[in-house]
């Protein structure tokens, strides 16, 4: 009975535990007051990486989207892309769209990064448009011109603020997937659309 | 026993990660299974009067000239622009770019106005005036360098645009790319503004030197925005809807502001 006691005391604080390192990982998530700083953060380690020349290429894609990826939301990214017709998917076909649109968008944002690996990123300003919205304005200053970038941010179902669009030049990315993705699935099945995206990140 | 718990703690944080990682990945995939997202993005992402079905009459032409637009890119001004780039040093090119905006100053100012926006006319006034004496003829741009001073761009078809004048039907231009009706129309009266009050003051310039004068400044231009081309046609999947969305989400932005 003493032994029993011991055993489950144990188990007990084993859960505990397990607990906590969970709350521990999970609070490298972003706060509401910390997006600036944390993104600015983010944004010159990533400038950084882009511009040390002794990584290799992958290294540096690998880096960046670790720096990343605990910020941006892929899953409702990948929701708002195809709209309505998202639930129309089964659950296999939601899992690889989200797989295939993720690694899309990686893709796309390095691909984006590595045109301006020598300009500067000033953050503007931070903007709440409702209780679950909050916009961080930045500027990239490039060579002729001054691109404003605007980071979209939403409180997730892990009261975590995660990134669900970024608009540049006034162009929303999501507005715009989601805009090719209505005109081909109008004419084209889902499959066709991720064989699509499938080649394009080969 | 407490030394116990705490390395046994220790041990857990550095190597519970694929474990939490799993619990992640098992938690999305409950939020996709039961369609259980807390958030709805329908409302912010369903275009209205901006819906992409809105009608496209000369969509057979335009899909025509974006493909010989795309050809002429790709195969002409892209490689020329980067021998131009490789022959020219950045600043030089920056100079170059700095001292054809400056020039344009009476657009942005004049269409400023027309929107009612004097406080940036004053701006681009103050801009204009410190490039051009500073800044040596507008070669250098000590008003957003040194000051921090930011441009104000607007021109007519902005300025039509915040009267609720409507774009009319998308018509991709040879070389110069997607336009508006309203937009096309739009380059008569800032050409003008350029023609008499900035550039082409001098009339003993020729066609031909007007037509040289467009070339440096688009070959200009496109050295200083290699590989932007290339990165946006990797994003499409359909060419021509692609950059007609674009054009028109960027000009709504910009009337907006």
């Amino acid at each position: 009975m003493y032994n029993n006691k011991i055993s489950s005391l144990s188990k007990n604080i084993i859960k505990t535990l397990l607990l906590l390192s969970i709350l521990s990982v999970q609070a490298m998530a972003i706060k509401e007051n910390d997006i600036s700083s944390q993104m600015k953060l983010k944004i010159d380690k990533t400038t950084n990486l882009l511009q040390n020349k002794k990584l290799s290429a992958d290294d540096k894609i690998n880096q960046i989207f670790e720096t990343f990826d605990s910020v941006f939301d892929y899953l409702s990214m990948s929701r708002i892309a195809l709209g309505n017709n998202w639930k129309k998917l089964s659950s296999e076909q939601k899992k690889a769209f989200e797989q295939t649109f993720t690694l899309k968008l990686k893709r796309s944002y390095i691909d984006k990064l590595n045109l301006y690996t020598n300009e500067k990123v000033k953050i503007e300003r931070i903007e709440k448009i409702k209780q679950n919205r909050i916009e961080l304005h930045t500027k990239l200053i490039g060579q002729e011109e001054i691109y404003d970038i605007v980071y979209k941010f939403h409180k997730s179902n892990n009261n975590e603020w995660l990134i669900y669009d970024v608009e540049m030049i006034g162009v929303s990315i999501m507005k715009t997937y989601r805009n090719q993705f209505k005109e081909f699935l109008s004419t084209n099945s889902f499959d066709n659309l991720l064989a699509q995206l499938k080649i394009k990140v080969k | 026993m407490k030394i116990f718990l705490l390395i046994f703690c220790f041990t857990i944080t550095l190597f519970g990660e694929p474990y939490v990682n799993k619990q992640i990945n098992t938690t999305k995939q409950k939020i996709i299974e039961n369609n259980d997202f807390n958030d709805d993005f329908d409302s912010e992402f369903t275009e209205g009067r901006e819906s992409f079905v809105k009608s496209d009459p000369l969509s057979g032409y335009n899909r025509l000239m974006t493909n010989f637009n795309d050809f002429v890119y790709v195969n002409i001004l892209i490689p020329t622009a980067t021998m131009y780039g490789d022959a020219l040093p950045s600043a030089a090119r920056k100079s170059i770019s700095n001292a054809f905006n400056n020039l344009t100053f009476p657009i942005r100012f004049v269409n400023n106005i027309l929107q009612l926006k004097f406080y940036n006319a004053g701006v681009e006034t103050s801009r204009f005036v410190i490039n051009s004496t500073i800044g040596v003829l507008g070669f250098f741009d000590p008003a957003f360098n040194d000051f921090g001073i930011e441009e104000h761009r607007e021109d007519f078809g902005q300025t039509l645009g915040f009267y609720g004048v409507g774009a009319g039907p998308h018509i991709v231009l040879p070389i110069f790319g997607p336009s508006n009706l309203r937009d096309t129309i739009s380059m008569i009266p800032d050409n003008m503004l350029n023609s008499t009050v900035g550039f082409y003051h001098d009339s003993s310039i020729t066609t031909t030197d007007i037509i040289q004068i467009n070339t440096l400044y688009y070959l200009n231009k496109t050295s200083l925005h290699l590989g932007e081309y290339e990165s946006i046609k990797k994003d499409a999947i359909d060419l021509y809807p692609f950059i007609r969305d674009l054009y028109e989400q960027k000009r709504m932005s910009e009337i907006k502001e």
